[in-house]
């Protein structure tokens, strides 16, 4: 399998040759861009997110892109601006935060309805990491329609280190309350120094394990979980926990969190699996 | 320039050590440069490595400093900040250090709205211009320096666009640097002296960044391999020089004493030995160390002692030699070479000394005919008798020189006239002591000694003595001298005649020159009747018009040994006087001629010539008696001829000389001319004058014919009638006149003169 995978990237090499990088001001002064592959009409589209303060060159989330497109799909894989205009470059955890989840969220809707400006119907939502995280935010709002699936690879929630989320969420409401427009420096995720505002980090520590579940549960379209065994970043006991609930989820034996290496492969078997009963699957 | 015909060994030396220091000076000089020229090269290097390494260094700092610009150009916090510059100083003065896009907080950071207007304002302590220059370029990449107080800084500006496709300028950035700090922090710069670099900036002044090298100046940092390589050859050098002159100089020392100063040694010896100045011991101990010299020195040694050896003998013979050459073989005395030099000698001596000086000049009397009668040997024996006798008679310091024949001389120092009288008799005394009777000598030997003395304040007349004595001596030699003569007071008239030069050069030439001796006539009277018997030719000189008289030539003649050549002109010019025919015929001539030329063959043959004339004018030959006759058998049998041509014979001056009897007995004599000191007596009346008379009357008697000489007074005149005399002559019957003179009195009495012989 593994080797047709292989083959199949090399013989699809120059498709990818004609990648469209897709543009769009989301903010003023803030524009942010995508890179579309335009793939099989027939298939759904897949709108690619990637992981926390990475962008879509991100290896796990660029392979992926290939993966799924040399399989017939559209995919748009686009680089959440993080409020920086044309952002490129991985956002670094010590980098001035001035974005929050809304935005996130609101970038996704954007590119969703770029898609769908596009002629797309049928968008399935790929997320890798926070990215998961950011898709399962945009759907516990009101999705698009045209948005008929969601697949989380390593989906984890919004992790704050030792600190105490309630009191923690209570000194930045009340920040915001008082609006001090002073960094608030916390850890977020993989950065232990996380500068933010106080809104924008609000806005994602929120997105505890408890949120992350019922989203999960609450979900509109289809849900379909991807994680490694190996996955140290998750938080202690997540995989049990999201079994527990009967999350679908498949679980690549020792993969990471980034499913690097030959695990690639795993996370895009599963995706086009998920994809392929997708498409199966009757529409909403 | 002239070189020097020969050095000196030290010379050598010298030039050769001097040559060699300067040879090594050369090279050492010559090294020096080299040195001089690598170091140079090597500094040359040093600065151009120092100058490479300093521009990579600017341009690695400049480089390092666009890079920096355009990692902040494409950063996208740097995009955010010019679209969301809430956080601007979070993010200037923290995330661009964080992010390691800064690395170090003297590089400061600002970003400018596309209108150039910095987004907030710097800190006060950051220099951060708050508009970027006017002439930035909107869309290019910039540096540029600026004297900032004394501190250059270094700015790069940047565009910032909102995406890499550059569509949207967002604004620009800027970043400033310390620049002397940051080019000098570099560890790449081992070649260049930092703290020598500096930027020559007026401040305020902008300078663009491509032109920042040109004003840079900067020295190379000395390395400290060249240097220590430098010392060590200076010192190696160094070491080297003084080396060789230490070598040198203990070379010269070396070469001094084992060469130099044998070989000056040797040289020494040699000049001593040139010069004849032996050492006792020549160096007999001071053996050489150079064995090549100790053979030359006792080759020298032997040689010294060979020629010492030599010398002696040499000097030994020499002073033999010089002293034969100064000495007579024959007498011993000293001979005329150490009188002229002894002479000269005396004269310098005199300059310094003045002193009185008699000069003394001996002549044996009648020498040579004791010679000639007694034969060689025993005029010899004669000579050295005399020689002993007046080497005897002198003084202990005074010398007896023999200046040839049978003439001495001495001179005498711190003297007087009377002392050198003194002296003269007593040579006659110890002379006349002499035992000549043993040699069978039966004449008597005598010396003449003439004297001339120069007193101390004269003495530049001392020249003169020699000359003077010799007047002195002839004037000695006259008959009825007393043979000494001192000049001045014995000879005042004949030292005028006597080698005064005129009169010689008179005579010599009247020898040469026919003509000059002039004959002048005296009357020789017969008495009774006192007529003119005949005439007797008497010898004058015309020398340029004056009349030199026989009294001032005759002894230059006798003196000259010339009477030969003297009587050959008489009788050349009596025959021309006879044939002139200007004297009255039948009246004789007599002619007076010295005994030595009667022995003479030309006379003898000139006689026989002039005999022609006797038939006009009977010819009468006087001989003096004051000469010696040595060869009397030769005379007499030429006079015995004479007298068969009809010459008749005549002795002259008689009682004047020495053994008249033995001439009167051996000779064939007709006539007998009293001298005038025997007639003068006829007119005393006293035993002298008897005696006188009475042989006149016995020569009378025995046949002679009697001429009395120099009759002067009427006295004498009767004195001389009345014994009967047969001829007298005087001045006071006539006086000697030319042959012209007589001849024109003659005419002027018209007389037709006759002679009665």
């Amino acid at each position: 399998m593994r080797v047709y995978l292989l083959c199949l990237l090399i013989s699809a090499f120059p498709a990818a040759a004609h990648a469209v990088i897709a543009q769009q001001e989301m903010r003023p002064g803030i524009g942010a861009s995508a890179e579309y592959l335009v793939g099989e009409r027939s298939k759904p589209a897949v709108l690619l997110v990637h992981g926390f303060l990475q962008t879509r060159e991100f290896s796990t989330v660029a392979t992926l892109a290939r993966g799924l497109h040399d399989s017939g799909y559209t995919v748009l894989a686009p680089t959440l601006s993080l409020n920086v205009p044309n952002r490129s470059q991985s956002l670094a955890c010590e980098a001035v935060h001035k974005h929050s989840l809304e935005d996130d969220v609101a970038e996704i809707g954007r590119w969703v309805a770029w898609l769908k400006s596009h002629g797309h119907r049928s968008i399935v939502l790929v997320g890798h990491s926070f990215g998961s995280l950011q898709l399962l935010a945009y759907l516990s709002l009101k999705p698009d329609p045209a948005v008929k699936a969601y697949i989380g690879a390593s989906l984890v929630e919004a992790q704050i280190g030792t600190a105490d989320r309630p009191a923690l969420i209570g000194q930045l409401e009340a920040r915001m309350h008082g609006k001090q427009r002073a960094l608030v420096a916390q850890t977020l995720s993989f950065c232990r120094k996380y500068p933010s505002t106080p809104e924008g980090l609000l806005s994602y520590v929120r997105w505890d394990q408890a949120r992350v579940l019922a989203a999960l549960k609450q979900s509109p379209v289809g849900v379909k979980l991807i994680m490694g065994d190996a996955d140290t970043l998750l938080g202690q006991g997540w995989l049990k926990t999201l079994q527990h609930v009967q999350v679908p989820m498949v679980i690549v034996a020792g993969a990471n969190h980034f499913m690097d290496g030959s695990h690639e492969f795993d996370l895009l078997e599963h995706a086009l699996k998920s994809l392929d009963t997708i498409q199966q699957a009757p529409t909403r | 320039m002239k070189w020097p015909d020969s050095i000196s060994i030290k010379h050598i030396a010298l030039a050769f050590i001097t040559g060699l220091l300067v040879l090594m000076s050369l090279i050492g000089g010559f090294a020096a440069y080299q040195t001089r020229a690598v170091s140079h090269s090597l500094e040359q290097q040093n600065q151009n490595a120092a100058e490479s390494e300093l521009a990579a260094a600017v341009q690695r700092l400049l480089s390092r400093t666009e890079d920096q610009a355009l990692k902040l150009a494409y950063w996208d916090e740097t995009r955010q900040q010019l679209v969301l510059p809430e956080y601007y100083a979070y993010w200037r003065d923290q995330r661009v250090y964080e992010s390691g896009i800064l690395d170090n907080r003297h590089v400061r950071a600002a970003l400018y709205d596309p209108s150039g207007m910095q987004l907030a304002p710097s800190p006060t302590k950051i220099s951060m211009p708050a508009r970027l220059p006017v002439s930035t370029p909107p869309h290019q990449s910039s540096s540029w320096l600026v004297d900032e107080a004394g501190a250059v800084a270094l700015y790069s500006a940047f565009p910032v666009y909102s995406g890499e496709q550059r569509q949207t300028l967002l604004g620009h950035g800027l970043i400033r640097l310390d620049f002397m700090p940051a080019l000098l922090r570099q560890e790449s710069l081992h070649f260049t002296d930092t703290t020598s670099v500096k930027l020559i900036l007026e401040p305020g002044e902008t300078l663009a960044a491509s032109e920042l090298f040109s004003r840079l100046r900067f020295s190379a940092r000395p390395d400290p391999d060249q240097l220590q390589f430098q010392t060590i050859l200076s010192r190696t050098l160094l070491a080297l020089f003084v080396l060789l002159v230490v070598t040198a100089l203990l070379g010269f020392v070396a070469y001094n004493r084992l060469l130099m100063r044998p070989l000056g040694r040797l040289s020494e010896f040699i000049d001593a030995m040139q010069h004849g100045r032996f050492s006792p011991s020549p160096s007999r101990s001071q053996t050489m160390r150079i064995s090549e010299l100790e053979n030359i020195r006792r080759s020298l040694y032997d040689y010294q002692l060979q020629l010492r050896e030599l010398h002696g003998s040499m000097e030994h013979q020499n002073r033999e030699f010089h002293s034969q050459a100064r000495q007579d073989a024959l007498t011993g005395c000293h001979n005329r070479r150490a009188y002229e030099e002894d002479w000269e000698n005396f004269r310098q001596e005199l300059k310094s000394a003045p002193q009185g000086v008699a000069f003394l000049l001996f002549d044996c009397d009648r020498f040579k005919t004791i010679n000639d009668t007694y034969g060689h040997a025993k005029g010899d024996r004669v000579l050295s008798i005399i020689a002993d006798a007046l080497v005897m008679a002198l003084r202990a310091n005074d010398r007896l020189y023999r200046l040839g024949g049978d003439e001495f001389a001495t001179f005498l120092s711190r003297t007087t006239p009377a002392q050198a009288k003194q002296i003269a008799q007593r040579c006659q005394s110890l002379l006349d002591a002499s035992a000549f009777s043993d040699l069978g000598i039966i004449e008597p030997v005598g010396i003449s000694i003439g004297i001339a003395f120069c007193a101390p304040d004269q003495l530049e007349h001392i020249d003169e003595l020699p000359k003077q004595a010799d007047i002195a001596m002839y004037t000695a030699k006259q008959p009825g001298r007393t043979r000494i003569a001192l000049y001045g007071e014995d000879t005042e008239r004949a030292s005028q005649t006597l080698v005064a030069s005129r009169e010689t050069s008179a005579l010599f030439q009247a020898l040469a020159t026919p003509g000059m001796i002039e004959m002048h006539y005296q009357s020789i009277h017969s008495l009774p009747g006192r007529k003119v018997g005949y005439y007797e030719a008497l010898a004058r000189i015309r020398y340029h018009g004056d009349l030199i008289m026989p009294n001032a030539f005759l002894p230059v003649v006798s003196s000259r040994r010339l009477e030969t050549e003297f009587d050959l002109a008489v009788l050349l010019q009596v025959d021309a006087d006879l044939s002139s025919g200007q004297l009255p015929a039948g009246c004789g001539v007599s002619i007076n001629l010295s005994a030595q030329s009667i022995s003479r063959p030309e006379i003898v043959s000139h006689l026989l010539e002039l005999s022609r004339h006797n038939a006009r004018h009977p010819l009468m030959l006087e001989i003096t008696e004051t000469s010696l006759i040595t060869q009397m058998v030769e005379v007499r049998t030429y006079l015995d001829l004479l007298r068969t041509v009809n010459y008749r014979i005549a002795m002259d001056d008689f009682g004047t000389g020495y053994s008249p009897l033995r001439y009167l007995v051996d000779l064939p004599v007709d006539v007998v001319k009293f001298d005038i000191s025997l007639v003068n007596k006829l007119g005393e009346n006293n035993r002298a004058g008897q005696v006188v008379a009475d042989f006149a009357r016995m020569m009378g008697d025995a046949g002679y014919v009697l001429v009395a000489e120099g009759v002067e007074t009427d006295a004498v005149l009767r004195k001389v009638e009345s014994l009967g005399i047969a001829h007298v002559q005087g001045y006071l019957l006539s006086r000697p006149v030319p042959l012209a003179e007589l001849a024109a009195a003659n005419a002027a009495q018209n007389l037709k003169t006759t002679c009665s012989v």
